[in-house]
């Protein structure tokens, strides 16, 4: 996901991983998951076998957990900002966060082309490599890498 | 300066490389190797229990006992059937999963890869106990797969090591559902809607489901087992005030839909093989994936007819006969699916697609006479015979266990980067399908003349077909050697794969190179 903020003083993106359910679906998901085997092993309970009723209550807990671990991850981002003299890369995984800061002026924007046609960006600045644009499909890492070369590449003309 | 430059990196796919050796597989947590270990673990199991039913075939090839005391050969058939069951096709399953699942919904590896590794790792302290409770005093179980009280309440140490292994196979399972439900829901390409989703992915989703909601149930009853066994507890135990039958109610509420854990992934190979070599588009992919999570349904309501002839009220027998005779309503939309894509499609008959069409044929043979072992009064006159033995091993050998070769020779190519012998491929299906009916179709005629099955010896007159069905088991265990040669030279080389292979293959999983590269869909791929 690829969310955009440009206009001619600043510049920032952000960028989010990809995942195919929202944090809404994955309760119900979660739910429509556990809801059965927690009537299963009511039912078990109820005719005297209840010892199913623990290894479904680990069971459900460990896919509960699983999704909550999953989503919590979901708000991992990756954003880079420019204002003026800096160049900011923001990273947010899970509840930590780091930042990395370069000169606009002296940043190199890297192309790598994979054998496996993928293409990777790496921003190089006196001695720093940073990849970035990770979560971005190599359509959206091209736009990004024409985007960043313009607003590093342009200023040193200016 | 500031400037753009692009380079292309020469150090393959991905620049931070892989561990390679042994710690490569030990420490693997890569969605590959993990599929690749799955399957040669299953591999190896399927030739030691092929080889468990080699002694079966060998002891009832005539009347009398030749080889093998009667206590050992029950010995064989228990674990020729926890082997089968737990040790090579559940397995082989979760290795396609491994392998097949990321690459065809586009991420790069499972939801958690650490666990992926730890739930193969599981499986070798199982396997170990069932292998060496051969050893302990008393040899392994041998009160039957199912392991009902009171037998398995009687036994030695090795119903202990067996309840144990069971118990590691389960969390193993279980963990793997896990990963493989977290990692479909979400980590899907963009674009890829779950309607969008191969069948194969589909079917394992719904299978992971299923062993989400019957595993604990195993576990449960397991456990009441050993508290039987060893803490006084009287569950089971009659003359404690316990009931033997609620154990079979409990089993068999995990055991039938384990049925259709092991036939689920089957038939997302089959939907994913047919349309390949018919060059059409899956015939109703709407209709199949609601037929799946109907048979899924289902396997829930249909557990008693594994007991008829315990005693149940008459109602209760009524209702799971015509709730067994339901799945077939499901099962007869995907036979006719298949037949339907085929119908018109300019086919051809690749070792894969000559997999698929057989087990179509087989597998449709075992679900008429699982029809018939559903009607009640024929039950009550089949129980415990040679047809049930017949029924199930065309349900699970040729459903399973050929889909599950048709499967190896459909993607060997993507994962070795090799064709495989396609003349040794042909040579191995018919050698397989005609050994395998030669052994099991006889089996109808003498169930139904009444042979009762897990018994070394038998009446004269069962004699000849029992012959013809030894025959025929030593060759396909023996065409199975073949199976193993064909892979080991594929893996080893052969002509260069594409990465298409397959003509007509639809899916993410042929964008990639042959072999898949060591990491693929680290950027998710746009589906449209």
């Amino acid at each position: 996901m690829l969310l955009s903020n440009i206009d001619s003083n600043c510049y920032n993106v952000t960028f989010k991983p990809n995942c195919s359910l929202t944090a809404s679906n994955k309760r119900k998901v979660v739910l429509l998951l556990t809801i059965i085997p927690c009537c299963i092993a009511v039912g078990f309970g109820m005719l005297g076998a209840w010892f199913v009723l623990p290894f479904v209550g680990l069971e459900v807990g460990a896919l509960a957990f699983a999704f909550y671990y999953v989503n919590s991850h979901e708000c991992d981002y990756e954003s880079i900002s420019i204002d003026g003299n800096s160049l900011l890369i923001e990273r947010g995984h899970g509840k930590q966060v780091s930042q990395q800061e370069l000169n606009p002026y002296w940043v190199n924007v890297q192309r790598i082309e994979l054998p496996s046609g993928e293409l990777k960006l790496n921003l190089i600045s006196h001695g720093k490599r940073i990849e970035v644009g990770r979560y971005l499909t190599r359509k959206q890492r091209e736009i990004l890498a024409d985007q960043l070369q313009k607003r590093t590449g342009t200023f040193k003309q200016y | 300066m500031s400037s753009t430059t692009t380079t292309h990196d020469a150090h393959g796919h991905d620049d931070h490389g892989h561990p390679t050796g042994l710690m490569r597989w030990v420490k693997s947590t890569n969605h590959k190797d993990i599929g690749t270990m799955y399957l040669w673990f299953s591999f190896t199991m399927f030739l030691f229990a092929g080889a468990l039913a080699m002694g079966i075939r060998a002891e009832l090839f005539q009347p009398g006992l030749q080889f093998i005391k009667p206590e050992v050969f029950n010995q064989l058939t228990t674990l020729h059937g926890l082997i089968m069951i737990f040790g090579a096709i559940m397995p082989a399953f979760v290795g396609f999963a491994n392998w097949q699942v990321p690459l065809m919904i586009g991420a790069p590896d499972m939801a958690f890869p650490r666990l992926n590794n730890m739930s193969f790792w599981l499986l070798i302290p199982a396997a170990i106990l069932l292998l060496a409770s051969f050893f302990v005093p008393g040899g392994a179980a041998a009160g039957g797969w199912t392991m009902y009280p009171p037998l398995s309440v009687q036994g030695g140490m090795s119903v202990d090591m067996s309840i144990f292994a069971l118990h590691i196979l389960g969390v193993s399972s279980i963990v793997g559902s896990i990963n493989i439900i977290t990692t479909i829901f979400n980590m899907r390409a963009p674009g890829m809607t779950l309607m969008k989703m191969p069948m194969f992915v589909w079917t394992w989703l719904i299978t992971a489901y299923l062993l989400i909601a019957a595993m604990p149930v195993l576990a449960g009853a397991l456990t009441m087992l050993i508290t039987d066994r060893h803490f006084g507890t009287h569950f089971f135990n009659a003359a404690g005030g316990g009931d033997p039958v609620l154990f079979q109610h409990v089993f068999w509420f995990f055991g039938h839909p384990e049925v259709y854990i092991m036939i689920l992934p089957a038939f997302g190979i089959l939907s994913t093989i047919i349309p390949t070599f018919a060059r059409k588009p899956l015939f109703g992919y709407a209709s199949m994936v609601y037929a799946t999570a109907a048979i899924a349904v289902l396997s829930f309501v249909v557990w008693a007819h594994h007991m008829f002839t315990t005693g149940m009220p008459v109602a209760g027998q009524l209702f799971f006969m015509y709730s067994t005779m339901l799945i077939s309503v499901p099962t007869g939309v995907k036979v006719f699916n298949w037949l339907a894509t085929m119908w018109k499609g300019s086919m051809t008959f690749e070792t894969p697609m000559l997999f698929s069409v057989a087990v179509v044929f087989l597998f449709t043979i075992g679900g008429f006479s699982g029809l018939v072992c559903a009607i009640l009064p024929v039950d009550i006159q089949l129980q415990d015979t040679y047809y049930v033995v017949a029924h199930f091993h065309y349900v699970l050998f040729s459903g399973a266990a050929m889909s599950i070769m048709g499967g190896v020779y459909y993607w060997i190519p993507k994962w070795t980067g090799h064709m495989y012998d396609e003349t040794l491929g042909k040579w191995h299906f018919w050698l397989t399908t005609i050994a395998f009916n030669v052994t099991f179709f006889p089996m109808h005629f003498t169930g139904l003349a009444g042979m009762p099955r897990r018994i070394p010896d038998y009446s004269q007159q069962f004699a000849e077909f029992n012959m013809i069905s030894s025959l025929g088991a030593f060759a396909l265990g023996l065409s199975q050697l073949l199976f193993l040669y064909v892979v080991i030279k594929c893996i080893r080389g052969g002509a260069k794969a594409t990465n298409q292979v397959w003509d007509g293959a639809q899916g993410l999983e042929w964008t990639v190179a042959s072999p898949a590269p060591f990491h693929t869909f680290e950027t998710p791929p746009q589906v449209k």
